[in-house]
C-alpha cells in the first residue's frame, strides 16, 4: 500500500468505516471460490474485523476454516478463538491444500481455486491430526484442583470426537513436573494441566489489555506466566477471570464462587451448571467461568399477567425463554407530539431536553422515553415473544440504556434471567453470538421504527402505522460504529438516510481554520436527509454544495438504523406527511446552517461535544466565579464515605465551570462494559453502584474516560499472618472500585453540593450546563 | 530496542537483575511479562547470577563424534572438585567449529576450539579462579576461492560499477538470473526472483537482511566469510539495498562469532568512511543505513521469520507462512533476507558476468557454492567446490575418510536431511529418480556417484544444505540419531504442539530404546510421529526435526535390532515413513 493511498468510506457488515482504497477494494473485490472435501464454496475474500490490539477495524483475509464454517464443514479447532489473533500452534486445524505440508486452516488465507481435504476426505490429514492428539494427552494431567468444576476439557472432548481414548495415548508420559500455583485467591494454575494453546495469554492481553500473562522458558521446557514469572497471586493479575474461561483444560479454573446475589430475586431458582450448560444457547461456554459466576443465571417463573420488566427502567439482566409466551408494550404516546420547529444550536438542545425527561417536562414524548418512570398503558402489545425469540432484555444488558418496552407475561412463563457479564461471554461464543446478533438486529430495527417520532407523528391510524414500519423493516439495516467514525463526508455521494437509535452523531462544516462544529444528534435524530432530497421542490437552490452538506462523525458507541437513499425517496412519495416534516427538518437545518456560517464566533458546542458532556446525566460543577477553593466539598465526600473522597476538586474546565472528577453518570457509561462479575449497575436514581462483589480488577476505573472511578483497599474481615512479624495477624484487604453514589445528604442534594457555603457546586445534566453559559453569554 | 536494552543490562550485571528489568519496563512502557517472555527465550540471557566461571561444550554431530560428552563428564568433575559456584559446566549448541572438535564456549564470550579434556579443564580453573583468558588467534588470511573477486584488488568494484551504469537495476538482476544463483541458505530460492519481487512490492518502506546466524550443525562457511572477506557480504547487501529500494538492512549475526562480529565492524567502519552506507551513497542520493545485530542465541533464529520476530523485539519464534517476508517481512514491510554466502557470491557474479557461475558448475548443475566438511574425514573444513560434484569427489577433496575406516553415512544437510547409507536400495529411491538417474542394471544407488546439487538430492528424497558430516563404519547410528534429535529437542522454539512435544516424545522415546526398552510397536510410532512432524510443524525445524532417526529406520533398519527387547523381536521392522 502507498502511503498516501486514498481512504474510502466502506459500509460493511453494518460498520461505517474509512479504509485505504486497496484494502476496501479487497473487501469489495469479488469473492473466492474453493473446494472444500468436494464442496463447492463462495466466500468473501476479506471480512472486516477489530484489530483485538489496536481496536482498528480493518480487512481480515478469509481463512479456510472462515469457508469451512460457511460451508458447514467440521473442522477441529482447539487454540483458535474467533475473537482472538489466530496463532495456529496447536496445528488441530490442520488440512490439505496441495502443498509440501499441511496447512492450519485458522491461519491460511483462501485462494481461487484452492482444493482443501479435511479429516473427512483425507487420510494424512485425519492420521496427523490423530497423533497431535495424543501428543497433547500424553502430557495433559487433570487439574490438581480437580474438586473445582472444569468440565469442559475441550482437548478431551476433540480426542473422542476422533474416536480416541483420553486415558490411552501411546507417548510417554512427560516426567517434567511444570509445577502448579495457588497464590491467587481467585483462580488455581495447573501447569501441568496446561498445553500452551496461548488462548490465556491472549485472553488476558488482547482482550482484556491486562498485560500479566506470556509465555516464558522455550521449547519443551517453556510454559506461562504471570509478570517477572511471579506466582499469579503477587503478580499484577486483576483477577478478571477472563484467561480461566479461555482454558480448554481446565489449567487455569476457579478457586471460589462469586456471590452475586441474584438467586436472591423473588421466585429465583438456582440453576445447576449442568443444566446451564445443556442449554443450546451456552453450547461452549466455559465450564469454570459458570461456576465462577454460579448465580449470575437463575430461572424464575411468572404467572400470566405479571410484569418482568417495564419500560425506562434501567438493569443489567437479559431473559432467556424457556416456557410459555409473553407479550411487549411500548408506551404509546407517539401520536400527540408537537413538532414546532426549533432554531439555533440551543434549539437542538431543548429538543433533545424534552425527550431526556425532565420533573418539569410535559408527558408528551418526542419518542422513546430515556429515563422517565413507566406506566404500562392499556394499548395493544406491539408483539409476542415465545421461545423461539430466544432471548429478551439483552438490548438494555448490552448497550446499557434504559428498558425500550414493557414485558408481561400471557401465560405462565419459565425464563433464565442472566446477568450482564453471563451476556458478555455469550457474546464471545461463536454459537451463542449468531443467535443473539439475529435477535438483535431484528428487534431493535423493530422497535426504533415504531419509537421515532418523525415516523410515528405522522400516523393516526394503528394499522397504517403497522404497515408502514413493515414495510420499511425488511429494508432497512442496523450499522455499529465506535467513537470517531465517520458516517459521511461533506461533499460525498450521497447514499443512505440514517435514523440514530443510540448514541450520539455531531455534524461538522468545513470551514476555513477548521471544522465548524453545526450541532449534534441523539438517539430519535435522523441523519443525512438533505443530500437525499434535493430533487424536491421545496429545497431548490437552498443547498449550495454538491452532495452532503456536512459531515457525520459518531461521538461514541452509535447504532444506527440505515435506509437506502432509493428506499427513502420512495417512502417519501408514498407517505406524503413524512415527506413534509423531512422536508421541515431540511428547511431547519439548512436555514441554522446559513446562521451558523454567519455567525463566525466562538461556539462552546465544540468544546462541549469534545469533553463527552452531552452524555452527562448528573455532573458536579463548580462556578468558578462563585468558588473560593475551600474544599469543603472534598472533606463533606470523605466524611460521607469512610473517609475516603470520591470526587477531586480538579478536572477539565468549561468556560467559567469546573468540572469536578466525580461521576457523571453517563448515559453510555463506559464502566459498565467488560465488569468480570457484573458488579457494576445504575441505581434507581441516576447514580452507579458498585456491589459488594467487586473484586477489583480496576476494569471500570480503566475504561472511565473521565477518571471518575478510584481503586481503594478495604478490609475483607479476614486476616491472615503477618509475613513481616511472624506469629502477628494482619488484615487482608481487597482492592474495591469506588465512585460517587449521588448521596442524599439533609435537603436531598449529595453532600458535596449541600457542603459548599458559596453556592457554586451543582449537580446538574450536561445540556443544563450549556444552557447556563448560553445564557451567560 | 528490548534485545539490546537486556543485552546491556547484562554486560552491565552479568545477569538480568529483576529491579532492572522493572525499571526497564517503567522506562519504556514495555509490559513485564513482554520483557520476561524475551529474557526468558534466548540462551544469552541469564536470570539468575553466574557463577565465577562458565564453561559450555558443544554437543552436536563432530563434537560429539570426537568425544564431547566424555569431555563434559570430566569438566563436571572439576566442577565437583571446585564447587558449583565458582564453576558451571554444561552442554550448547553447536558453535559453527565443527572443523575442529572440541569446541566450547567460555564466559560467554570467548570461543575456543580443538580442545581436548585436558585443555577444557586448565581453561575451567582459569575462568573459575577469574584470570584472564587466552584468546586463539582467528585466522585472517583472505580466502583465495572464486567467490573472491579481489585478490589483492580494491573491494565493492561491483557496486561502483552498478553506480556508474545510474543504478540500472537490470545491470544486476539479469545477470543473477543468468547465474542461477539460489539462496545458500538451505531453502534454494532463486535470488534474482525474491530480490525482484521486493523491488516490484508496493509501499516505501523495505528492508534488507542478512542471515549471518550460521547455527547448523556441521555449517561453518558462512563463519570464514565474514572472518576473512566481509567486504563481500556488505557490497551484496548494499547492492539489494538499491536494487530493491530498500534504506535500512540488518545483518543479523550469532553471538558466538566474535572474532567474525569484529572483523565485520572493521569492515562497516571502512564502508561507511568511503561512503559506501549511509546517507548519499557514492553519491547516488540513495540511503543505505546498515546495522548489525547480534542474536541473543537460538539456533530456530536461522529460520527466517524468527529472526524478523528477534529484531522486532519479540520472542524468536517462526511465523506462520503465507506471508512471505519478501511479501510482509521486518515490521510487516517487503523484506529481502539473504545467507551471507548468497549475498557474497553476487560481486563475483556482477563482475565476471552470469555465465561465469553458471557454467562453472558441472555434469548440467549451474554454479558453485561453499561446502563445510566434518566429522570422520582426514582434512575437515570449508571447500569451494562446483554444484553437480559426486559424493566420490567432495570426500576426496577433504582428503576422504581416516585409513582403515570405511563410509558408514553421510549427513548432507547436517542433522536435517537425515544419514543417507554408502549403497541405498533401488525399492528405497523414487522411482522417478532411479529411471531418469540410475542405469538400467541398477540394484543399488552407490551414495558415492550421487551427484551433489539440488535437483538431484531432491529427487532421490534427500536434502542438500552446506554441511557434509561423515559417519565411518565404526559410529553407532541410533546413538548419532539420539544426539541429532535431541539438538532439535533443544532447540525447537516451542510454539507449535508438533515440534514442542513432538521432539521431546522422540527424545524420550530413543533414550527408552537406547537403554534395550524399545520394541516394535515403538518403532512404528517414530514413524507417524515424523511425518506428523513433517507435515504439521510450523518451521523447517519441527518438520525435519525427525529426519536423522527416520533415515535411520528407513535407511539402517539392521542397525536398530539390537537395541529393541528380545520378546519384540519377531519380525523385521517396517520401513519408517520418512517425510
Amino acid at each position: 500500500m502507498n502511503i498516501a493511498e486514498e481512504l474510502v468510506p466502506v459500509i460493511l457488515d453494518g460498520q461505517v468505516i474509512e479504509l485505504e482504497k486497496s484494502a476496501a477494494d479487497l473487501l469489495k473485490g469479488p469473492p473466492v471460490k474453493l473446494s472444500i472435501d468436494g464442496q463447492e464454496v463462495e466466500i468473501p475474500r476479506a471480512t472486516l474485523t477489530k484489530d483485538p490490539v489496536s481496536g482498528e477495524l480493518k480487512p481480515r483475509l478469509t481463512t479456510v476454516l472462515d469457508a469451512a464454517q460457511k460451508a458447514g464443514v467440521s473442522i477441529p479447532v482447539l487454540c483458535h478463538r474467533e475473537h482472538m489473533t489466530p496463532v495456529a500452534v496447536c496445528r488441530f486445524c490442520a488440512v490439505d491444500v496441495g502443498g509440501r505440508v499441511l496447512a492450519a486452516a485458522c491461519h491460511r488465507p483462501v485462494e481461487d481455486g484452492m482444493k482443501v481435504a479435511t479429516a473427512a476426505t483425507s487420510e494424512k490429514v485425519r492420521k496427523a491430526v490423530g497423533v497431535l492428539t495424543q501428543l497433547l494427552l500424553a502430557d495433559n494431567q487433570v487439574p490438581r484442583k480437580a474438586n473445582h468444576e472444569y468440565g469442559n476439557n475441550e482437548l478431551r472432548n476433540l480426542a473422542r470426537g476422533q474416536g480416541i481414548s483420553p486415558e490411552g495415548s501411546p507417548f510417554p508420559k512427560s516426567h517434567i513436573d511444570r509445577g502448579h500455583d495457588e497464590s491467587s485467591p481467585v483462580i488455581a494454575v495447573d501447569h501441568n494441566a496446561c498445553i500452551l494453546c496461548d488462548r490465556c495469554v491472549r485472553a488476558c492481553n488482547e482482550i482484556r489489555h491486562n498485560e500479566v500473562i506470556g509465555r516464558m522458558g522455550k521449547g519443551f521446557t517453556s510454559r506461562i506466566s504471570f509478570d517477572l514469572n511471579d506466582p499469579m497471586g503477587h503478580s499484577s493479575c486483576v483477577s478478571c477471570g477472563e484467561c480461566m474461561a479461555s482454558c480448554p483444560t481446565g489449567a487455569l479454573t476457579s478457586r471460589k464462587m462469586i456471590e452475586s446475589h441474584l438467586t436472591e430475586l423473588e421466585g429465583a431458582k438456582p440453576v445447576s451448571l449442568d443444566d446451564i450448560c445443556s442449554h443450546p444457547l451456552f453450547d461452549g461456554i466455559s465450564r469454570p467461568f459458570m461456576d465462577w459466576n454460579r448465580g449470575s443465571v437463575v430461572r424464575r417463573e411468572f404467572q400470566a399477567g405479571e410484569i418482568i420488566c417495564r419500560e425506562g427502567e434501567s438493569g443489567s439482566t437479559a431473559f432467556i425463554i424457556e416456557k410459555g409466551s409473553l407479550e411487549v408494550f411500548i408506551r404509546a404516546s407517539l401520536q400527540n407530539l408537537e413538532t414546532k420547529p426549533s432554531s439555533g444550536f440551543l434549539g437542538l438542545f431543548r429538543k433533545f431536553t424534552s425527550s431526556l425527561g425532565k420533573s418539569d417536562a410535559k408527558p408528551k414524548q418526542r419518542f422513546f422515553s430515556i429515563d422517565a418512570p413507566v406506566s404500562l398503558l392499556s394499548s395493544n402489545p406491539i408483539a409476542e415473544l415465545t421461545p423461539d425469540d430466544v432471548v429478551f432484555g439483552e438490548m438494555t444488558c448490552m448497550n446499557n440504556y434504559p428498558r425500550s418496552a414493557t414485558v408481561r407475561a400471557k401465560t405462565a412463563v419459565t425464563l433464565l434471567e442472566i446477568r450482564r457479564n453471563v451476556l458478555y461471554l455469550l457474546q464471545r461464543n461463536n454459537k451463542s453470538k449468531e443467535i443473539l446478533d439475529n435477535v438483535y438486529r431484528k428487534r431493535s430495527i423493530d422497535t426504533h421504527l415504531r419509537s421515532v417520532p418523525i415516523f410515528a407523528d405522522q400516523f393516526t391510524v394503528k394499522e397504517d402505522f403497522d404497515k408502514f414500519v413493515s414495510l420499511i423493516r425488511e429494508k432497512a439495516r442496523l450499522v455499529r460504529l465506535n467513537p470517531g467514525d465517520i458516517i459521511f463526508r461533506q461533499g460525498d455521494t450521497p447514499d443512505n438516510f440514517y435514523l440514530v437509535r443510540i448514541g450520539f452523531v455531531k455534524i461538522t462544516l468545513k470551514q476555513p481554520g477548521g471544522d465548524l462544529v453545526l450541532n449534534y444528534t441523539g438517539p430519535g435524530g435522523v441523519v443525512g436527509e438533505i443530500a437525499l432530497m434535493t430533487h424536491l421542490a421545496e429545497l431548490k437552490g437552498k443547498t449550495v454544495s454538491v452532495g452532503r452538506t456536512a459531515t457525520a462523525t459518531a461521538l461514541d458507541h452509535v447504532d444506527l438504523v440505515s435506509i437506502s437513499g432509493q428506499d427513502f425517496r420512495a417512502i417519501l412519495e408514498s407517505f406524503p406527511k413524512v415527506r413534509d416534516a423531512m422536508v421541515a427538518i431540511a428547511l431547519e437545518r439548512l436555514e441554522d446552517i446559513k446562521r451558523q456560517q454567519k455567525k463566525h464566533q466562538h461556539s462552546p458546542l465544540d468544546d462541549f461535544l469534545r469533553q463527552g458532556l452531552m452524555e452527562a446525566r448528573s455532573l458536579l460543577v463548580l462556578d468558578l466565579e462563585k468558588c473560593t477553593r475551600c474544599d469543603e466539598c472534598t472533606k463533606a465526600c470523605a466524611d460521607t464515605h469512610q473517609g475516603v473522597t470520591r470526587l477531586v476538586r480538579e478536572g477539565l474546565r468549561f468556560e467559567n465551570y469546573l468540572i469536578a472528577s466525580s461521576c457523571r453518570s453517563c448515559l453510555d457509561p463506559y464502566c459498565m462494559v467488560g465488569c468480570p462479575v457484573d458488579a457494576i449497575h445504575r441505581g434507581q436514581k441516576k447514580e452507579m453502584i458498585i456491589e459488594d462483589w467487586c473484586i477489583g480488577c480496576g476494569k471500570c476505573a480503566e475504561n472511565c474516560p473521565y477518571g471518575n472511578i478510584n481503586m481503594h483497599p478495604f478490609p475483607t474481615g479476614e486476616t491472615a499472618d503477618d509475613p513481616d512479624h511472624p506469629g502477628r495477624k494482619i488484615a487482608v484487604l481487597q482492592q474495591k472500585a469506588t465512585m460517587c453514589d449521588l448521596c442524599e445528604s439533609v435537603d436531598g442534594q449529595p453532600s458535596c453540593v449541600y457542603a459548599c457555603p458559596h453556592d457554586a457546586a451543582h449537580r446538574i445534566p450536561g445540556l443544563e450546563l450549556i444552557r447556563l453559559v448560553d445564557g451567560r453569554k | 530496542m528490548l534485545v539490546q536494552a537486556l543485552r546491556n543490562i547484562q554486560e552491565q550485571f552479568g545477569f538480568l537483575p529483576r529491579e532492572e528489568m522493572e525499571a526497564l519496563s517503567a522506562s519504556t512502557g514495555v509490559p513485564l511479562h513482554r520483557i520476561h517472555e524475551v529474557a526468558s527465550f534466548y540462551p544469552l540471557y541469564r536470570l539468575t547470577p553466574p557463577c565465577k566461571g562458565t564453561v559450555k561444550v558443544c554437543r552436536d554431530m563432530a563434537c560429539h563424534l570426537k568425544g564431547s560428552p566424555e569431555v563434559l563428564k570430566s569438566l563436571q568433575s572439576i566442577q565437583g572438585q571446585l564447587g558449583a559456584k565458582e564453576l558451571e559446566v554444561g552442554g550448547i549448541s553447536c558453535l559453527g567449529q565443527c572443523d575442529a572438535p572440541v569446541a566450547a564456549l567460555i564466559n560467554d564470550h570467548h570461543v575456543y576450539r580443538g580442545m581436548n579434556a585436558e585443555q577444557l579443564a586448565n581453561l575451567a580453573r582459569l575462568a573459575a579462579a577469574g584470570a584472564e583468558l587466552p584468546h586463539q588467534h582467528p585466522d585472517l588470511s583472505p580466502i583465495p576461492w572464486r567467490i573472491n573477486p579481489y585478490q589483492g584488488k580494491a573491494p565493492y568494484e561491483a557496486l561502483r560499477q552498478f553506480v556508474a551504469k545510474g543504478l540500472d537495476a537490470n545491470s544486476v538482476l539479469k545477470p543473477l538470473e543468468d547465474s542461477g544463483l539460489r539462496g545458500m541458505g538451505g531453502a534454494g530460492f532463486p535470488t534474482f526472483r525474491k530480490w525482484s519481487a521486493v523491488r516490484g512490492a508496493p509501499g516505501k518502506t523495505k528492508y534488507v537482511v542478512c542471515n549471518a546466524d550460521e547455527s547448523e550443525p556441521g555449517t561453518f562457511k558462512d563463519r570464514e566469510l565474514l572472518r576473512r572477506a566481509p567486504c563481500l557480504v556488505i557490497e551484496g547487501m548494499i547492492l539489494a539495498a538499491l536494487v530493491t529500494g530498500a534504506e535500512k538492512g540488518y545483518l543479523y549475526i550469532r553471538h558466538e562469532y566474535p572474532d567474525e562480529l569484529q572483523a565485520l565492524q572493521k569492515e562497516m567502519a571502512r564502508a561507511a568512511e568511503e561512503k559506501l552506507i549511509g546517507q548519499n551513497v557514492l553519491g547516488t542520493g540513495k540511503t543505505f543505513d546498515l546495522e548489525i545485530f547480534v542474536s541473543p542465541g537460538g539456533y530456530v533464529q536461522g529460520e527466517e521469520s524468527a529472526l524478523l520476530e528477534a529484531i522486532e523485539d519479540r520472542r524468536g519464534e517462526p511465523r506462520n507462512k503465507p506471508p512471505f517476508p519478501v511479501f510482509e517481512g521486518l515490521f510487516g514491510k517487503p523484506t529481502v533476507i539473504n545467507n551471507v554466502e548468497t549475498l557474497s557470491w553476487v560481486p563475483a557474479i556482477l563482475l565476471q558476468g552470469g555465465a561465469w557461475y553458471r557454467d562453472a558448475g558441472v555434469r548440467g548443475a549451474p554454479g558453485l557454492r561453499l561446502v563445510s566438511i566434518s566429522g570422520d574425514i582426514q582434512r575437515p573444513g570449508v571447500y569451494e567446490v562446483p554444484f553437480g560434484q559426486t559424493v566420490r569427489e567432495l570426500l576426496e577433496t577433504a582428503g576422504g575418510i581416516n585409513p582403515g575406516r570405511t563410509l558408514q553415512a553421510i549427513a548432507t544437510s547436517g542433522p536435517s536431511g537425515g544419514f543417507l547409507p554408502a549403497e541405498i536400495p533401488i525399492n528405497l529411491l523414487p522411482p522417478k529418480f532411479v529411471k531418469e538417474k540410475l542405469p538400467a542394471d541398477a540394484t543399488h544407488l552407490n551414495i558415492l556417484d550421487l551427484q551433489l546439487d539440488l535437483n538431484t538430492v531432491g529427487q532421490m528424497g534427500g536434502m542438500l544444505g552446506a554441511a557434509c558430516v561423515v559417519y565411518d563404519n565404526t559410529r553407532d547410528l541410533v546413538e548419532n540419531a539420539l544426539n541429532c534429535v535431541s539438538f532439535y529437542r533443544n532447540e525447537s522454539c516451542g510454539k507449535c504442539v508438533p515440534c514442542r512435544m513432538g521432539s521431546q516424545k522422540l527424545v524420550d522415546i530413543l533414550e527408552n530404546l537406547l537403554h534395550g526398552k524399545g520394541s516394535r510397536q515403538e518403532l512404528q510410532l517414530i514413524a507417524d510421529l515424523g511425518e506428523t512432524m513433517g507435515m504439521t510443524s510450523i518451521c523447517g525445524l519441527g518438520q525435519v526435526a525427525s529426519n536423522p532417526i527416520t533415515s535411520v529406520l528407513k535407511y539402517f533398519p539392521q542397525s536398530l535390532e539390537k537395541y529393541l527387547a528380545p520378546e519384540a523381536n519377531a519380525k523385521s521392522p517396517s520401513a519408517g515413513g520418512h517425510s
